[in-house]
């Protein structure tokens, strides 16, 4: 037969239940509510069978505290009325009203009654006027009365090992035990809460265990065989005053407890694990008010002010330590984990260097855990098993439910690994040079950083940008051949260069040295623009934009350092309308891994381009990385002349290239769009940006999509003007917020405020200067300062700084005694107080000068 | 390497939560035995307990810290059905060193009626806003308008999730709307995760999605700490370890993925400021178990789990964006109190290999020495 979970409705609150001897009755009382029902299991209900509350006059003796079925004669019930009578009901009686007798004693309301465990005419109570009485139902009286010499009883309780003795609670937090022989002294008397004891129970089978619970929200286990104070055995800390307490039949450490208020569920405890309830009933819609365990283990009755009675089923109870968390797991900036683990845990999957020795594998139980057990269950089962092989030991969930301890790690990233580590982060930041040396000398330094950190991605980087900008330099010189290379650029958009067959000599002039999240990114970004190379392997976009920004069709001069594609002219798509024709040559002989590549653009008109490409020249010496930009920020072709006074060749030389480029110019800007006309017309293109800036953005994005935005960061306050307003300002903002926080992080706080000041971004700039103003009151007058000087209160026209000594108005410094509030120049007053140990205003106040 | 050290916490029942500061400093943890610890890390690398005491009369189930722009500021919530604020008033010892800390309750939560299972900070740029999650389902967030007075907390928003909640986590991108995302851990086959988006032109958290799809009991989840991403990452932890992808759909989403969802848009309402795309990035059955913890590094580039086979995984994306576990790493527990340091494992490093070259990076796996045996076939990391 499966118990059920199942209710009925009452017609109100009900206060009390309690059960026949052999559990096949409940009766509930409440106010207004006293009725007897059967408990149907077949049906799983609740079947009424008799209402006591019926009668003429429904007066106080009807309304019940608490109620009680005698154990020994079957038919006897008493109860505990809120006008202080106890009142006996017989259910044999032929009459409509079963009262049978009216037991008025106790001035004030009686809170409990309960019967003797083995003399059923014996019948005590507790009432609020802080009496015990024993009543002899044979003679309808009192035959004891025992005064607790306290306020009021909330709870008696025969012992069931020794029935002559009782246990009373009382309101003022002590518990008593009495003899219920005698009447004149309890025989122990303790103080077991701080606050009202609402219930106690004595252990069904353990006789030294009592168990009182009270409004400071704790159950308390005692041990009562020890002499003296009682100790506390276990102490269980719950949410809310706790009412009621039972211990369960059959489960030797289960006490179920209810709630005075605001809780409306009932706990079943286990008292070996006091923190977590070992189940709960959370069916009730308001206060619980009583509870019975019914007969067995697995089912509850219970009744509540919502007015219902409830059937619990063990089976159907919340588990809540299923739905604890048994690990706890967080990462620090370094990279460090800290892993809380149930040990538990750790023992059923053999952690344990004990337990190491092989035994057979629960994989199973792992995998069908998903439905209707939560993963605790799964793991505990698994326990279970291991255990029985091992220990030769049941265990059963129970004692699952008390191995209870966690294990705290500390788990120290020592890795090398930069994957897993932090410290590439810590030492860019600190080693990364940002402002204030000429542009190619950053990029070198942050390379050479970089290089040295292991991150040969990054490094190269540094360099392409190196490059390309100090690549600009002179493209933006030339002014025209920068146009035909946008020219060149629009028109490749619309067909022609196969970023696949760019990147083939990439490859292998690259080689290992290329990142590897580039080329993964590479096919992401290919897809969507054929000329938008996107941040795939640096040396790409460095050949591409270099190529095209330098046009030279004349290599003889360059020493190629790379033998394998020295002597490689590549052809790029022939079957391309255009010829492209590639160089690999070396553009800076000093920095050895970058590369710059000749390019030579043939438009359409191929045959005239050749002849003017053929032409002219440019110095290779003209791209050294290290040209003396002293300030970023004056557009590159003012001091055209001043980059490259080093260049062998001479100024003649490049005006003819200038004229000779703005042949090709315009012998291209008949085949070009507006765009291009746009882009020619400028005879000082800015960044004539084409298309490497994007390609630049597309490298910072990447970055910042690899988390690492520091790169990015760096990245677009070296290039400083060159890359502004091609990224979007409110994505600028976040990045910076990004990196920002991140360094706080570290405690890089001078780095930070660094980054702050050299931001683009006007908000990041102004996060400086929040929170910095000190705002002052008069001294005078008391209103605030709020006058353009701080020395003058513009209100009452004095000056709230007079120095004390010279008497004239402090401007600067202002010192002043915390005691007397004099004080003056800082200078005046350290050497007043040289001499002297009195205020120099002669206020007598001794001041302290440190 | 990892090198593991066991660090004798004393708390009478399970570690429910440990949560390093914003500078991983400090670390707080919080157990059933109703008390939170907070511990400091002394010069010599030791974990040092500098305060300990009771914060809730129930199981603490979580514990977080605030920016600490806010002051040394700790949130907690309990079974008890609370959640509180705390805050670190430093005693100067007689001697001047920084004796035990004292922390004292600046505001208790209460308008929970079922014990409060997760508490979380919004990120810095939100303010001090504080969300909660209750297995009766209510999403609450409170905020607290002055920053220096941290007993007050109105009550902003109470939403509800339908759903028994089990675990709350903001997103920390400032590019996007703020959005918060709630999982739940009950049997039911609804939906397990609901993502909420602020929608400042109405002042009200809109629920944009349930991921209809997942329908096993989540225990944990977890927004990656953005740091230049378009899209977000979330991080999930239920019966395996999931990662998804919240793409604004006006973004163009470039991410290769393995497998891709589409869930069912029909349950965005028609204030919803943006569609999202949301993708599965990833979805790992190696612990072979129930995945009960996840946390993002601060980068949001890798990911570690923790799961019912008592191990940590760690998890990163390599450059294709398919994400592989570089490390298993396995606490030898049984010597509580013990001060023994272990060597538990050890992860590949993968630096060498990609200077080699970077085409080996398909083939890029962890290896790992372990000392204990790892008796579950589902336990060994397979590449």
């Amino acid at each position: 037969m499966r118990k059920k979970t199942f209710f009925i409705t009452l017609e109100g609150p009900a206060n009390a239940l309690a059960l026949n001897r052999d559990c096949s009755q409940v009766a509930v009382a409440g106010r207004n509510v006293f009725k007897i029902f059967d408990i149907n299991d077949d049906l799983n209900s609740f079947n009424e069978t008799l209402n006591l509350r019926v009668g003429k006059n429904l007066n106080l003796n009807y309304s019940c505290n608490d109620v009680v079925w005698s154990c020994i004669e079957e038919n006897l019930l008493a109860t505990a009325a809120t006008n202080g009578s106890v009142v006996i009901w017989n259910l044999q009686k032929s009459t409509r009203s079963k009262i049978d007798q009216v037991l008025m004693h106790h001035k004030r309301t009686v809170n409990k009654v309960c019967f003797h465990p083995s003399e059923g005419h014996l019948l005590l109570s507790g009432s609020q006027d802080g009496t015990m009485k024993l009543f002899d139902l044979r003679r309808g009286d009192i035959s004891m009365e025992f005064n607790s010499q306290s306020e009021s009883v909330r709870d008696v309780q025969f012992s069931p090992h020794q029935e002559w003795m009782f246990a009373a609670v009382q309101e003022n937090g002590n518990v008593q035990l009495w003899d219920s022989r005698r009447n004149d002294k309890y025989l122990r008397q303790f103080t077991a809460h701080s606050g009202p004891v609402f219930s106690c129970d004595w252990h069904p089978e353990d006789r030294r265990w009592f168990a009182t619970a009270g409004r400071d929200k704790t159950i308390k286990v005692w041990d009562l065989t020890i002499a003296g104070t009682p100790i506390v055995e276990h102490c269980i800390q719950t949410i809310a005053s706790v009412a009621k307490l039972k211990w369960r039949p059959e489960r030797k450490l289960n006490i179920a407890s209810c709630s005075l208020l605001l809780d409306f569920t009932i706990y079943v405890w286990d008292v070996m694990r006091p923190f977590v309830p070992f189940a709960t009933f959370t069916e009730h819609k308001d206060t619980t008010t009583d509870f019975v365990w019914r007969g067995s283990s697995h089912t509850l009755l219970s009744v509540g002010k919502d007015g219902l009675l409830y059937q619990h089923s063990i089976k159907d109870a919340q588990r809540p330590a299923d739905h604890a968390n048994p690990c706890g797991l967080d990462i620090n900036n370094y990279n460090d984990i800290c892993h809380a683990v149930s040990d538990l845990i750790s023992k059923s999957n053999g952690l344990s260097s004990s337990n190491s020795g092989s035994y057979p594998i629960q994989s199973s139980n792992n995998n069908n855990n998903s439905s209707s057990k939560s993963g605790i269950t799964g793991a505990l089962a698994h326990y279970a098993s291991s255990s029985l092989r091992l220990l030769k030991k049941k265990t059963d969930y129970n004692e699952q439910f008390r191995c209870c301890t966690s294990s705290l790690f500390y788990i120290k990233n020592e890795c090398t690994n930069k994957a897993l580590s932090m410290d590439w982060f810590v030492t860019s930041a600190l080693k990364y040079q940002l402002s204030g040396r000429p542009f190619s000398e950053l990029c070198l330094q942050n390379a050479e950083v970089a290089m040295h950190l292991n991150r040969p991605q990054v490094a190269q980087t540094w360099k392409v940008i190196n490059q390309l900008f100090s690549g600009t330099k002179s493209g933006t010189f030339s002014g025209p051949p920068s146009a035909s290379i946008a020219a060149n650029s629009s028109n490749n958009a619309d067909d022609k260069v196969d970023p696949a067959d760019i990147r083939a000599p990439s490859r292998h002039t690259s080689g290992s040295v290329s990142g590897r999240h580039l080329n993964g990114k590479t096919t992401a970004t290919q897809t969507t623009n054929p000329l938008n190379i996107g941040p795939f392997s640096m040396l790409t976009p460095a050949e591409q934009t270099s190529a095209q920004t330098e046009e030279d069709s004349d290599s003889s001069d360059v020493e190629n350092i790379f033998p394998p594609t020295s002597k490689a002219y590549i052809r790029l798509d022939e079957k391309s309308l255009k010829q492209s024709d590639f160089f690999f040559g070396d553009g800076d002989v000093s920095s050895s891994a970058t590369l710059a590549v000749t390019y030579e653009i043939v438009p359409n008109e191929s045959t005239i381009a050749d002849e003017h490409a053929q032409d002219w020249d440019l110095p290779r010496e003209a791209f050294q990385p290290r040209h003396p930009i002293q300030d970023l920020q004056i557009p590159p072709d003012i001091d055209a002349i001043n980059t490259y006074p080093s260049s062998p060749t001479s100024l003649d030389e490049d005006e003819t290239a200038v004229e000779e480029l703005s042949n090709i110019g315009s012998g291209v800007l008949s085949n070009v769009d507006t765009i291009t006309k746009s882009l020619l017309s400028t005879t000082v293109p800015h960044n004539p940006s084409w298309k490497f800036t994007d390609i630049i953005v597309d490298i910072l994005h990447f970055y910042a999509a690899q988390g690492d935005i520091q790169t990015t960061i760096s990245i677009i306050i070296v290039l400083g003007e060159r890359i502004k307003s091609s990224v979007d300002e409110n994505l600028l903002e976040f990045w910076f917020h990004s990196y920002i926080d991140l360094l706080s992080r570290f405690e890089l706080w001078n780095i930070a405020s660094q980054i702050i000041c050299l931001s683009p971004v006007r908000n990041i700039n102004i996060l400086n200067q929040t929170s910095t103003t000190i705002y002052s009151n008069c001294g005078n007058c008391l209103k605030p300062l709020t006058g353009k000087v701080a020395w003058l209160c513009e209100k009452c026209k004095t000056s709230p700084s007079i120095c004390s000594v010279c008497r004239g108005v402090c401007k600067g410094v202002y010192v002043w005694c915390q005691g007397c509030s004099h004080g003056g120049h800082l200078l005046h007053m350290s050497d007043w107080f040289s001499k002297n140990r009195f205020c120099p205003t002669g206020c007598g106040h001794q001041c302290e000068y440190t | 390497m990892f090198v593991t050290r066991s660090i004798d916490c004393d708390h009478k029942d399970l570690i429910h939560d440990v949560a390093y500061d914003f500078y991983g400093k400090r670390l707080a943890t919080c157990s059933s035995d109703q008390s939170v610890k907070v511990w400091d890390i002394t010069p010599d690398g030791q974990w040092k307990c500098t305060a300990s005491w009771k914060t809730h009369s129930g199981s603490v189930w979580k514990v977080t810290w605030a920016h600490p722009e806010f002051g040394q500021v700790l949130a907690t919530c309990s079974f008890d059905r609370t959640a509180a604020v705390w805050e670190e008033l430093i005693v100067e010892g007689s001697s001047g060193e920084r004796n035990q800390s004292h922390w004292v309750k600046r505001a208790t939560f209460v308008d929970s009626r079922t014990p409060v299972t997760d508490v979380k900070f919004a990120p810095k740029h939100l303010g001090l806003q504080l969300a909660t999650c209750s297995t009766e389902g209510q999403l609450r967030i409170y905020d607290a308008p002055d920053i220096m007075n941290l007993s007050q907390w109105p009550l902003q928003h109470d939403i509800s999730c339908r759903m028994q909640c089990s675990c709350v986590t903001w997103s920390h991108s400032r590019l996007h709307p703020p959005m918060i995302a709630v999982g739940s851990d009950d049997n039911t086959p609804a939906a397990k995760v609901i993502i909420f988006e602020y929608s400042e032109s109405t002042r009200r958290w809109i629920e944009i999605e349930a991921i209809s799809f997942y329908t096993d009991p989540v225990h944990d989840i977890a927004f990656a700490p953005n740091v230049g991403l378009s899209y977000n990452l979330l991080g999930i932890a239920t019966k395996d370890v999931r990662i998804l992808s919240i793409t604004p759909q006006q973004v163009q989403d470039q991410m290769g993925v393995n497998t891709s969802y589409q869930t069912n848009q029909q349950s965005l309402s028609s204030s919803s400021p943006l569609k999202h795309e949301i993708k599965q990035v990833m979805q790992f059955n190696d612990h072979g178990a129930q995945v009960w913890r996840i946390a993002w590094n601060v980068t949001g580039t890798i990911l570690a789990s923790s799961g019912e086979d008592g191990t940590v995984r760690l998890w990163k994306a390599n450059y294709l964006e398919n994400w592989k576990c570089v490390g298993v790493i396995k606490g030898d527990s049984f010597n509580p109190g013990s001060n023994l340091t272990y060597v538990s494992a050890i992860v590949s490093d993968q630096t060498e290999n990609e200077n080699r070259s970077d085409r080996n990076m398909n083939k890029q796996t962890a290896r790992y020495y372990r000392l204990s045996n790892i008796n579950n076939p589902n336990n060994v990391p397979w590449h």
